[in-house]
């Protein structure tokens, strides 16, 4: 044999790992070329570092936004990386030689770019999410309909899915060079099949194309033909020794993304769900089993009880008894489940089957989360300091360290319950201010979107020094931090770029000052005060009332709370001075709405009214006025105007003989039923037990009822029930009662009454008044 | 065999002879001890679709396949095999023809009810013989799991979990000692190679005893699922119609497929509480709408067709079959019914309309 030796794989395949490592045993090669981006090489040398934990997988990455990225995952069983690190202990020479991945972005790029030209074109069609680069991987190396038919194909034929018809055929082979042709053939076939779906076959070939090149550029230095190895695809064994390759002038025409790469952890979850194509790995823990089994003495004699005792110690760690008898007993079933499908020893669906059937008592789901511990598992990846990572990830990984936050980096979620005091049992200034410089941390996290730790709402207890979030680690996560290196070179840095940004293109008072109190949240004052002045810009434009009132309230927070997170607040009183002031000379005319607006309007007056309480330096006299003129006034919405009484009356600037005027005012006869009504609804929307304790009160809208006619009843009860329906049971009952003695009813014949049977006459009215005309309202 | 054609319902193996003596004839694999074919061979002849030496093999299991296989693979670890399921989803037609097939004799059954002793269970006496000539063999009356442990072959147990739990007990000896003793006679009868129990047990029974984590220990467990799929149930229901009706002359012609489809629509929707496209919200049922009951309201369908109709069977027959199937003796069952009738097959086009107009006469009545 005189060509370099093509040794095909299916990705994340033991088996593939094995033979090939006994190929290359024997072959002994000078080079070794690998599926894999030809731009990365330099990545290798952290793949082989002997702190390295797998899984990791390289992530390549646009340097502009929006940000694609293309990833590689290898775990240890990986034949690429068997070859890798065999190439590493052996000093021999070892390249990726697939497309670059600057190319292969390049590509997405120009394909999202023709998408995007054909969304323009018909419009209206959702947006679909881009295929990751990963699917494109494999035997399997296309999806959508062709691929899928494939695979849907085999499944009929086999009678099986696709992994275990290949684990029971390919992955139990003893004799290499029987896996090699078996393996080459099922890539043909494969092959054959799937050249029906064009988009993905002529990527397919331009790759090809390009491997060969590279192939070929290594015969032409030196290295002798027979002693290069060079493992892919099995899919992609065929067009290797077939197709031409590429020339450079075809290479150059090539489309190419700025872009870059680095390393990141990855995590044994993801690798089972991200597993949409063929060569799918649904059971990575599962997997690295049978590698430890192929490692081992035994072989794969070992597996059916390595897998079984594993599953039945993790659905006893879960609380469940499990007797070694029944472990027995699914063993032995798991073997004769093989002997009835073939096969020489039995796969992962039979031994899943033999659990069901002897420990789960026939069910899955009792099993089911032992199952995803034994054959999904847990692991994480872990990459040593140093390795090549963006500034980002380093910074990131240096605070999680500083701030003690290393133990949260699992897929568990875990609790973080953050005391934000300053702890004065401590010596350090450090240490009595971790907990604070940890929500600096997480919360300048939340702003760059890095799905990290998720802040809960706070208790009652410690509401205002307490702090809870739930972290929890993915490799997303660590996606969006790589992505965030786009904006700085530190968290920090990155987090300032993004709240900058975000200021300079906010469009209102309110967007601006939620920006603000996160530029707060994050201890960044230097972002905070861009973020102010751009606030002070917007708050000169006209805003609606309620938008002010919002942004007043944001900035409140940051100078009640500012002491605790150790931030100076007083470049913020006069801009909260100002805005106090435009809220108080706008709300007049705000009160001027229809139905709709007014719970927004009372919304803001609450709003304003705590923010007056709470800051003694925003004039009281001034508010109490404005809300004796809104009360007082008949033209503006009348439930603007009861909330406002319902100001005055909380802060005890309204007496009884007031309260009473105002009642028999608004709801004499005569005024129509929904201003009346609306007013009480406006009242009565604060200080219930208040309301509820006044008898006059309850004598006045009795006396108002009692003297509506029919058809101003029907009306005001509609209302009346709105203004009502948001009272507590007992608090209606406590208002029934009130009213009762107005009346004069004795509350048990009341009772009685009401808890009777509805008579036709009455349902008939009830009915009526669900045809009531509500026109307008 | 003469007169095998008056008998109501001949067992398995006599009723599908020429497949189980095709697959003998044509064994090649390795036979377990005690068995009549490889295990292969079973699970060709439950899942059938094959000729095997020129005789078609019918299928006998419709559901998945793998479920076969882990009931096989079950008896041939001599393991005690419990097949789990709701009502109607052919715990009993596959146990039946297990054992038709493993031994060729599906006949050795225990009926579980809330009467059943444990000497229905081990052996019991003929007691006049045991008073004239005390204990001896020949006064003893073996059971069927006694005769199974003697042979070496298959015991069924019907509806175990209708059982006592002190007759359920007297099964987890067997099982973990494979032997049963006879103190009476100083007897301990090991049970032969090949010996095994097929148990069955409702999940939706009332008046179900549970079984012991001690039993349940001592058996492989296979939960049998409603099928899975409209088109998988209308081929059970097909299939078992037509099979039943040549059994009992009833001069009617088979239900058509439309009728198949609509009976088994209404009962899948019925027991899943919703419609088929999932887009709507319905209430269930009291009883259980197994695809038995679906088999046996088209089969009750075409004889009311037969003895007082045409012959076909028109949509006021498979009415009244419906309205006895959904409606028990419960109010509730009434109320979901018409509101069933109301909001989805009365908009279900022009199909269902005479279905519709039918049903609801009848409701009125």
């Amino acid at each position: 044999m005189s060509g370099p030796v093509i040794f095909g794989v299916r990705h994340l395949s033991p088996a593939a790992s094995r033979h090939l490592r006994r190929v290359l045993e024997e072959v002994r090669p000078q080079l070794v070329l690998v599926e894999g981006p030809s731009d990365l090489n330099d990545q290798m040398k952290w793949l082989c570092h002997p702190d390295t934990a797998f899984p990791v997988a390289i992530l390549a990455y646009t340097r502009a936004a929006p940000v694609r990225t293309l990833l590689y995952p290898f775990a240890r069983y990986s034949p690429e990386m068997e070859a890798v690190l065999w190439c590493h202990a052996h000093d021999t020479p070892c390249r990726f030689m697939d497309l670059p991945s600057s190319v292969f972005l390049g590509l997405e790029e120009e394909r999202a770019r023709r998408w995007a030209e054909e969304l323009a074109r018909q419009e209206e069609q959702e947006e679909e999410e881009e295929p990751s680069a990963e699917e494109e991987e494999g035997p399997g190396d296309e999806e959508g309909d062709a691929g899928e038919s494939v695979y849907r194909r085999l499944e009929i034929a086999t009678g099986e899915d696709h992994d275990t018809f290949w684990e029971r055929t390919f992955e139990q082979i003893e004799d290499t060079a029987d896996y090699v042709s078996a393996c080459h053939t099922f890539g043909r076939e494969l092959r054959e099949l799937s050249q029906d779906s064009p988009r993905r076959w002529s990527e397919t070939l331009v790759r090809e194309a390009y491997m060969k090149r590279e192939i070929q550029a290594a015969v032409d230095s030196g290295v002798p033909p027979e002693r290069i190895v060079c493992v892919c695809g099995a899919f992609h064994v065929a067009g290797l020794e077939e197709n031409r390759p590429m020339t450079n002038e075809e290479f150059s025409r090539l489309p190419k993304a700025d872009s870059t790469a680095t390393l990141m952890p990855y995590s044994y979850y993801r690798l089972s769900s991200r597993s949409g194509y063929g060569a799918g790995n649904k059971a990575p823990a599962y997997f690295e089993l049978l590698w430890d089994c192929f490692q081992s003495e035994e072989g794969l004699e070992s597996l059916t009880y390595r897998y079984l005792v594993r599953l039945a110690a993790s659905h006893r760690r879960a609380g469940n008894i499990v007797s070694s008898a029944e472990v027995i007993e699914a063993a032995r079933l798991a073997d004769t489940l093989r002997t009835i499908r073939g096969g020489r020893f039995p796969c992962l669906a039979d031994l899943r089957d033999a659990a069901v059937t002897a420990m789960g008592h026939g069910s899955f789901a009792e099993l089911s989360v032992a199952a995803a511990d034994t054959e999904i598992g847990k692991r994480v990846g872990f990459l040593p300091e140093g390795v090549s990572r963006t500034s980002v990830q380093e910074d990131f990984y240096r605070q999680l360290k500083d701030l003690r936050l290393e133990k949260y980096r699992t897929l568990e979620v875990q609790r973080l319950d953050l005391d934000l005091r300053e702890r004065l049992n401590v010596k350090s200034k450090e240490a009595a201010l971790i907990d604070l410089r940890r929500s600096f941390f997480l919360h300048r996290l939340r702003v760059l979107n890095i799905h990290f730790a998720a802040l809960l709402p706070s208790r009652q207890e410690g509401a205002n020094w307490g702090e809870y979030w739930e972290l929890r680690w993915t490799p997303e996560a660590e996606i969006e931090v790589v992505e965030s290196s786009l904006l700085g070179d530190t968290i920090e840095g990155a987090a300032a770029f993004a709240l900058r940004e975000r200021a300079d293109n906010s469009a209102g008072v309110a967007e601006a000052a939620a920006i603000f109190r996160d530029a707060f949240l994050c201890g960044m004052p230097a972002a905070a005060a861009h973020v102010l002045t751009a606030l002070q810009g917007l708050s000169v434009d006209a805003a609606a009332l309620t938008e002010v009132a919002a942004a007043a309230e944001q900035l409140s927070i940051t100078v009640r709370y500012g002491d605790l997170r150790q931030f100076d607040s007083t470049p913020v009183l006069p801009l909260l001075r100002q805005l106090y002031l435009r809220a108080c000379l706008t709300m007049e005319e705000a009160c001027q709405c229809d139905a709709k607006a007014a719970p927004e309007v009372t919304t803001a007056m609450e709003k304003l009214n705590l923010l007056q309480l709470s800051h003694d330096f925003l004039e009281e006299e001034r508010w109490l006025g404005l809300m004796e003129t809104i009360s007082d006034r008949d033209d503006l919405n009348t439930r603007c105007s009861g909330f406002a009484m319902a100001i005055l009356l909380e802060r005890g600037k309204a007496d009884e003989e007031l309260l009473a005027r105002e009642v028999s005012r608004r709801l004499s006869p005569g005024v129509p039923a929904d201003l009346g009504a609306g007013w009480f609804e406006g009242l009565a929307a604060k200080n219930r037990y208040a309301l509820i304790a006044r008898l006059s009160l309850w004598r006045h809208l009795g006396d108002y009822i009692a003297a509506l006619d029919d058809i101003d009843f029907r009306r005001a009860l509609v209302f009346l029930r709105r203004a009502f329906a948001d009272f507590a049971p007992l608090e209606k009952q406590e208002i029934a009662e009130n009213l009762g003695e107005v009346w004069g009813v004795d509350p048990r014949q009341a009772a009685e009454a009401l808890t009777a049977a509805l008579t036709e006459g009455e349902q008939k009215v009830l009915d009526e008044l669900s045809d009531f005309d509500f026109d307008d309202i | 065999m003469s007169d095998s054609k008056n008998v109501q319902r001949l067992p398995a193996e006599e009723l599908y002879q020429r497949e189980l003596e095709a697959l003998i004839s044509a064994e090649r694999d390795p036979i377990p001890t005690g068995w009549r074919m490889s295990p292969k061979s079973v699970l060709t002849y439950l899942t059938g679709n094959t000729i095997v030496k020129g005789v078609e093999i019918t299928p006998k299991y419709m559901g998945s396949r793998r479920l076969v296989e882990i009931a096989i693979a079950t008896l041939v670890t001599d393991r005690a095999l419990l097949l789990i399921g709701e009502p109607g989803t052919a715990k009993s037609w596959l146990s039946e023809h297990l054992a038709a097939a493993v031994n060729g004799d599906s006949t050795k059954v225990v009926q579980g009810t809330a009467g059943t002793t444990e000497e229905q269970i081990r052996y019991s006496w003929n007691y006049a013989m045991l008073i004239a000539r005390g204990p001896s063999m020949e006064a003893m009356v073996k059971t069927p799991v006694y005769r199974a442990m003697e042979t070496g072959s298959i015991a069924r147990v019907e509806e175990i979990s209708r059982c006592a739990s002190e007759v359920q007990d007297a099964l987890i000896s067997i099982l973990s000692e494979k032997r049963l003793s006879v103190p009476e006679l100083g007897l301990e009868v090991p049970a032969a190679k090949g010996f095994s129990v097929i148990a069955t047990a409702n999940t939706r029974d009332k008046g179900v005893n549970d079984m012991s984590a001690a039993l349940k220990r001592r058996f492989n467990i296979v939960v049998l699922p409603t099928p899975a799929d409209m088109e998988t149930e209308m081929d059970i229901v097909r299939t078992r119609v037509a099979q039943l009706s040549s059994g009992l002359d009833l001069n009617a012609k088979k239900p058509d497929t439309d009728a198949v489809e609509k009976v088994v629509t209404i009962f899948r929707e019925l027991r899943k509480g919703a419609t088929l496209d999932g887009k709507q919200k319905l209430k269930t049922t009291s009883g259980v709408l197994s695809t038995a009951e679906a088999i046996s309201l088209l089969t009750n369908a075409m004889a009311l067709a037969g003895s007082f109709g045409g012959g076909t069977i028109t949509d006021e027959d498979l009415a009244a079959a419906l309205q006895g199937a959904v409606v028990k003796d419960e109010e509730q069952d009434k109320v979901c019914w018409k509101e069933y009738l109301e909001n989805v097959m009365k908009k279900r086009g022009s199909a269902w309309l005479s279905l519709y107009r039918a049903c609801r006469e009848l409701g009125q009545g």
